[in-house]
């Protein structure tokens, strides 16, 4: 299981326009395309993490994730922020990039925990790669993700 | 969207996310990736506020299937009750007001949620 496997090119926004951390959820869950009350229940569910505990792992990355009943496999959307959002991360700086990842409650949680840890991983190569804040495109973001998970 | 079956929904996802937050190989295998999970409390809050929206009578039902089953709510994908894997009945299915009324399952007695396709 590969990020670059989870992510397809629709589920891609380089450009995020919220300045708040909820803004950022927000534009996150319109990606999924689900209808308007399963991504209300999801918003809620992903803001509820959130006050468990951030998601922000820091070195600009926010890895949103939770198990809900809106979806029925393991969903991934990315989002890039130019400017960045502060997203309480234990280093304390402003988040970057994001991804989200949400898991249908049923199945294996071992799958979930897999996917989560292929992504985080996957994220720290990004974060480390000056090429992911210029990369334009999806089609490209996702040629990059390749390319390090090589 | 039913309500009802929406809270419903809300409180089976923090069901599940307690559930994890307090089981101690999740925990790790999350801290390791470096997420914290340590305000369980809010959780709990958050629990209880979603309670308070139930009428009476699912908040009962909720109560003693919670209890017995961990969870209230099973998805409906492809036609089948993602809670005892029986098919639901091809008139339910198939029928207009899906998610907007509250079905169960015949089988297991857990609410029905259609999942997007
Ligand atoms: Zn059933």
């Amino acid at each position: 299981m590969k990020l670059s496997e989870l992510v397809t090119a629709k589920r891609i926004n380089l450009d995020l326009k919220s300045t708040t951390k909820d803004g950022v959820l927000e534009e996150l869950v319109k990606l999924l395309r689900l209808s308007k009350p399963a991504r209300e229940a999801l918003l809620k569910t992903l803001r509820s993490r959130e006050e468990l505990g951030s998601t922000g792992v820091g070195k600009g990355i926010a890895i949103p994730h939770c198990r809900s009943l809106v979806v029925s496999e393991v969903t991934v959307a990315v989002g890039r922020s130019k400017k960045g959002i502060s997203f309480k991360s234990m280093d304390k700086k402003c988040a970057f990039l994001f991804f989200l990842i949400v898991a249908p409650p049923v199945g294996d949680p071992a799958d979930y925990l897999i996917a989560l840890g292929k992504v985080a991983q996957a994220a720290r190569l990004m974060s480390a790669d000056k090429r992911i804040k210029s990369v334009k495109g999806p089609k490209k973001f996702i040629g990059l993700i390749e390319e390090l998970e090589r | 969207m039913n309500p009802q079956l929406q809270v419903l929904i809300a409180l089976q996802d923090i069901l599940l996310m307690i559930r994890e937050a307090k089981d101690p190989t999740q925990t790790k295998a999350l801290g390791k990736m470096g997420f914290k999970m340590t305000n369980v409390e809010s959780l709990e809050n958050t629990r209880e506020n979603l309670e308070n929206q139930l009428s009476p009578a699912i908040l009962r039902e909720y109560s003693r299937v919670t209890k017995r089953h961990g969870r209230i709510v099973a998805p409906v994908i492809r036609g089948t009750c993602h809670a005892c894997f029986v098919r639901i009945p091809s008139a339910i299915d198939a029928a207009d007001d899906r998610n907007k009324t509250l079905y169960r399952c015949e089988n297991c007695g857990m609410y029905l949620y259609w999942v997007d396709k």
